[in-house]
């Protein structure tokens, strides 16, 4: 399974890729961008099973991205996860309409982590 | 001092040293800071611009050893100096503590600024002029560090 992770601090892809690999039973392979410009040219060359973004990131941001996936095709099911520290209702809202498949609100737990990588991997 | 519009950066803050850096910190009195006149000192600082409805900044200044120990307990590794993990881990935790914050603030829509990272001996900010500047002081296990709040028309 290959997982495109997709923030701007090196920290956070570093816990997050952690945490995945440390527990979960499939075999995983990380690929990752610091920004929404980065991930595109990666999901441009492979096939990514499950795409992590964060939110507010420089050159294009996480939402940007979504907008643009969803609006192609080969990416209409790509499951996304928005990973940011945007805990306000109508990001949350906003982050729905535009295609997101679940949202997590910054600062994570494992267990959160986890349950929702499992829950769109399957 | 409308405490309603400082009490969601009091429990972001507190909420995200627990959850992300995994200390607790306890909230001292919010004070109107008056820049070049207290006597806090800080090497560091995290900012957030604030935009939307309100026009504003949040910061996080730190003396040095306690910013290398926040860093310390969130990559899990010694810090000892201000490098690229220190930057980014600083970076990080006021982009949380901000984006939390908007939680409490629902009824203004506020964007939030990618963080910047200031290093230095008391390096001083352009605050806006006319806005207050609300200083809230935490204490963590060996020392201090602080959250500034500054915020166009909505503070006091």
């Amino acid at each position: 399974m290959k997982i495109l992770l997709v923030d701007d601090s090196m920290i956070m892809r570093n816990i997050l890729k952690n945490i995945i690999s440390d527990q979960m039973m499939v075999d995983t392979e990380f690929k990752e961008a610091p920004d929404g410009k980065a991930a595109f040219e990666i999901l441009d060359h492979n096939t990514i099973d499950l795409l992590l973004v964060d939110w507010n990131m420089p050159e294009l941001n996480g939402l940007e991205l979504v907008k643009m996936l969803r609006m192609m095709d080969k990416y209409k099911n790509l499951p996304i996860l928005m990973v940011t520290a945007e805990s306000a209702k109508y990001n949350v809202m906003e982050a729905i309409k535009e295609g997101v498949t679940d949202y997590i609100v910054k600062p994570i737990t494992a267990a959160m982590i986890l349950k929702k990588t499992e829950m769109y991997i399957k | 001092m409308n405490v309603k519009y400082v009490n969601p950066f009091i429990e972001a803050t507190r909420n995200v040293f627990r959850e992300f850096v995994g200390l607790y910190v306890k909230a001292n009195k919010p004070f109107i800071y008056i820049p070049n006149t207290e006597t806090i000192k800080y090497d560091i600082s995290g900012i957030i611009g604030l935009a939307g409805e309100v026009l504003g900044m949040v910061v996080i200044s730190f003396p040095k050893a306690i910013a290398l120990k926040t860093v310390s307990h969130i990559t899990n590794t010694e810090a000892l100096m201000f490098d690229e993990v220190a930057i980014d881990s600083i970076g990080e935790l006021i982009n949380i503590i901000a984006g939390n914050s908007k939680k409490a603030l629902e009824e203004v829509k506020i964007v939030i600024s990618l963080p910047s990272i200031v290093k230095g001996y008391n390096h001083q900010f352009a605050w806006m002029s006319g806005v207050p500047v609300i200083c809230i002081p935490f204490d963590l296990e060996s020392g201090e560090f602080y959250i500034f709040v500054s915020l166009k028309n909505l503070i006091i």
